[in-house]
């Protein structure tokens, strides 16, 4: 078994390292910066509640991550993120049932047309 | 001491018109004229009372002849001192109880006909008899506070009997005046209570007076307080320099101003200065004061009283006169002279006021020269009021000579010879304008058809007139002086004297009648009745010729000296100027303060309703937006920015608010 360079060696140690709590925080930071930025530029509604899937999901993801490193919480943090995704999936519902109202009276979904709640 | 029955009797006095008004005031209009004869039932009882109150004190009732006096606590400050309520009564409150209970009486049988038909008649009695209790209910008081809680429901009265007829704008206004001019009279009897009553801690007379006697209070400090008590009487007694609200109250019913001018309201400022001799007398200043508007005045109302043609109006003058000369009295110590004047003052001012209601019943004007020749159509009406006439010009033996011979008298034994010169010369004018009036209205022929027209007054009118005119007679003849040489004895001077303490500190010596001086007064009266007749009755057009000649004279006299436009430029006038200055600052700068945050909140509100576009996406965009400053805020900390913006946004509400 030929010797194994000691850069790819380094490298697999790097990949097995545990990765540090600030990657995970980075992670759910951009894919929450992606859902919003998503969600106030897209005009599409169902476009609009994908973006906020990915918000939820950049939320669940650090508070998956802070559970893991936090180990006192004794796993607080996990529950947590069961109870978004349970709560994800019902406003999906319902959101999705307000869209096809909407578009069965107006036939589009597109939000910037949805305006009757103008003050 | 009194049993607990005589002390029951005496608290009926004043409680039993006060029931009378509950009953009248709830149960009027079911009542209609009616009230009459139960206010009538009251008031007798309680003039029954009064004469046992008059008798126990003099010593004829077994147990008597002492002051009656009792009181209960009513406001108990603990160690601030107390405040109670009681009675106190010697010969004068008790005099007093009895003029006020009998000249109530009078005017209230007098008043069944002569209001007959008024809208409010249930009211006018229910009225009377809250103004009688006040006036009880003041002559009984013992200290300050109890005496001013009735001499403000008597002015209350007076304001509401006084705009009885409220639908003529001419009554509205003189209640008004009424109740307003009184009132700074009342402001500086208030502020005179509160020097006594911070500087001694007792309200009540006694109290006070002891209290000046060992010096706690002295100098200037007691002087002013004094004063500002006497300012007080001033008001009430509608002396010089207030006295312009009393011509006005002639607005007001005939009875009502009879009731005002003999027994209630003007006869309080006197009575005041009277129940609180003792301390009055320990200052020099405020006597003199006294004396020199008691003095003023009745020379000033008198020349008043001589052009005026509304026949209340000279009668009405006549009272502010002769309540000058009961303060002159006062004023230089004569102070038994001074109450005689009043008691004699009631009888014969309510049964003139009385033959005046009689004459406008008759024919329904006030003016003297719509009347004449009433002589022969109205002759009880004639008499009574020459009766009146001459008691209050101060012929003998008529009942007014006893008592103003005796302040004029004083008033030249006692060396105040300005102040008799006055009193003398207010004699003959007193005597020339009663009977110009009297002449104008009953002698010659009728001048018009209303006089021509006119009938002697009902039954019920002119008894009680009769009965004053007997008591106008003889009233004076209880205190018909020793030295006079009648085998009589002075009763009124042994009754109502001044206590010892107030005769050392004046250091009065007693004069015996002067007949010289007696002879003098009655002489000048006659002169003026002999002016008056000479003028009016012999040849009237004289007197016409004489007002035109002088008429600048004429003019000043009939506006009352310019009193009311003197105070109407300047009182008023400032007063009304305050008024729309202060209006002026509330409409603009309170208004517009509370109008500008109102008109700033609704403008902000503009503005921010177009952020409510109704898309969805700029929510979101506020929301995130939002965040991100609670998120700065909340992590710098710095609480002192979150009081920046909340002002900022204040700022800028109002500052777009103001530029709407």
């Amino acid at each position: 078994m030929p010797p194994v360079p000691s850069q790819v060696q380094a490298l697999l140690e790097a990949l097995t390292v545990t990765p540090p709590l600030e990657g995970y925080l980075v992670v759910g930071a951009f894919l929450f910066a992606i859902g919003a930025w998503g969600a106030l530029v897209r005009r599409n509604a169902v476009v609009i509640f994908m973006c906020v899937e990915l918000m939820i999901n950049g939320v669940n993801l650090t508070l998956v991550a802070f559970a893991d490193y936090l180990p006192n919480a004794g796993g607080l943090g996990v529950s947590y993120a069961v109870l978004v995704i349970a709560i994800a999936a019902a406003e999906i519902a319902v959101g999705l049932a307000i869209v096809l109202a909407v578009f069965r009276s107006r036939r589009t979904v597109n939000v910037d047309e949805v305006t009757s709640m103008r003050g | 001491m009194q049993t607990v029955g005589q002390q029951l009797i005496i608290t009926a006095i004043p409680a039993l018109p006060a029931l009378v008004f509950l009953v009248l005031a709830l149960f009027g209009r079911i009542l209609k004229e009616n009230a009459q004869y139960v206010a009538i039932l009251g008031v007798t009882v309680s003039l029954v009372f009064s004469v046992f109150a008059l008798l126990f004190v003099a010593g004829i009732v077994p147990g008597g002849g002492s002051p009656i006096e009792f009181s209960k606590n009513w406001i108990d400050l603990g160690e601030g001192g107390s405040f109670p309520m009681g009675v106190y009564i010697d010969g004068l409150a008790a005099v007093m109880l009895v003029v006020v209970c009998f000249v109530s009486l009078m005017i209230q049988l007098y008043s069944g006909a002569f209001m007959e038909g008024d809208k409010r008649f249930a009211w006018f009695y229910a009225m009377l008899n809250l103004f009688t209790a006040s006036m009880l209910g003041l002559v009984l008081a013992p200290n300050f506070i109890q005496l001013y809680i009735f001499w403000e429901l008597v002015g209350l009265c007076s304001y509401l009997l006084v705009g009885h007829w409220f639908e003529k704008p001419s009554a509205r206004d003189a209640a008004q005046k009424a109740f307003i001019v009184t009132r700074v009279g009342d402001a500086a009897l208030f502020m005179g209570i509160i020097i006594f009553w911070a500087t001694t801690g007792s309200t009540a007379f006694e109290d006070i007076v002891e209290a000046a006697q060992a010096g706690f209070i002295g100098g200037s400090l007691f002087t002013t307080a004094v004063v500002l008590v006497f300012v007080g009487a001033v008001g009430k007694s509608a002396q010089f320099p207030l006295h312009v609200w009393l011509p006005d109250a002639m607005e007001g019913p005939t009875p009502v101003s009879a009731l005002i001018h003999a027994a209630t309201m003007v006869a309080a400022g006197v009575y005041l200065v009277a129940r609180t001799y003792d301390i009055f007398v320990q200052s020099p200043t405020a006597m003199l004061l006294v004396a020199y508007i008691g003095g003023f005045t009745a020379l000033m109302a008198g020349t008043m009283a001589l052009v005026k043609k509304d026949i209340k109006r000279v009668i009405a003058y006549s009272t502010v006169s002769q309540l000058g000369y009961m303060m002159l009295g006062l004023g230089i110590g004569s102070y038994t002279a001074g109450i005689f004047h009043l008691y004699n003052h009631a009888f014969f001012k309510a049964l003139l006021f009385l033959c005046a209601g009689s004459i406008i019943y008759a024919m329904d004007s006030y003016n003297l020269f719509e009347m004449g020749g009433l002589r022969r159509r109205m002759p009880v009406t004639f008499w009574a009021m020459v009766i009146a006439g001459l008691s209050l010009s101060g012929i003998f033996p008529f009942a007014g000579f006893w008592s103003k011979d005796a302040i004029v008298a004083s008033a030249y034994e006692e060396h105040y010879y300005v102040l008799f010169g006055m009193a003398i010369l207010t004699v003959f004018l007193t005597a020339f304008y009663i009977f110009r009036a009297i002449f104008l209205a009953f002698t010659g022929e009728p001048r018009t058809e209303l006089a021509r027209g006119a009938t002697e007054s009902p039954g019920i009118m002119t008894g009680p007139m009769l009965l004053l005119a007997f008591f106008s007679i003889v009233s004076g003849w209880v205190g018909i002086p020793e030295g006079f040489g009648l085998p009589i004895r002075d009763y009124f001077a042994e009754f109502v004297v001044p206590s010892e303490f107030a005769q050392e500190t004046l250091n009065l010596e007693g004069h015996a009648f002067s007949l010289g001086l007696g002879a003098l007064s009655v002489a000048v009266a006659l002169g003026g009745i002999g002016l008056a007749y000479f003028l009016y009755a012999a040849k009237s057009e004289r007197a016409g010729a004489l007002a035109r000649r002088f008429s600048g004279l004429h003019t000043f006299l009939d506006k009352g000296w310019y009193f009311d436009a003197l105070y109407g430029a300047t009182i008023v006038r400032a007063a009304k100027w305050l008024g729309r200055v202060t209006t002026g600052f509330d409409r603009n700068v309170l208004g517009g303060l509370v109008g500008g945050v109102g008109r700033g909140a609704l403008g902000t509100g503009g503005i921010l309703q177009r952020l409510q576009s109704g898309g969805v996406q700029s929510y979101a965009l506020f929301i995130l937006l939002s965040v991100l400053i609670i998120g700065v805020i909340v992590g710098a900390q710095y609480a002192f920015l979150v009081v920046a913006l909340v002002a900022v946004i204040t700022i800028a509400a109002v500052a777009v608010g103001a530029r709407l």
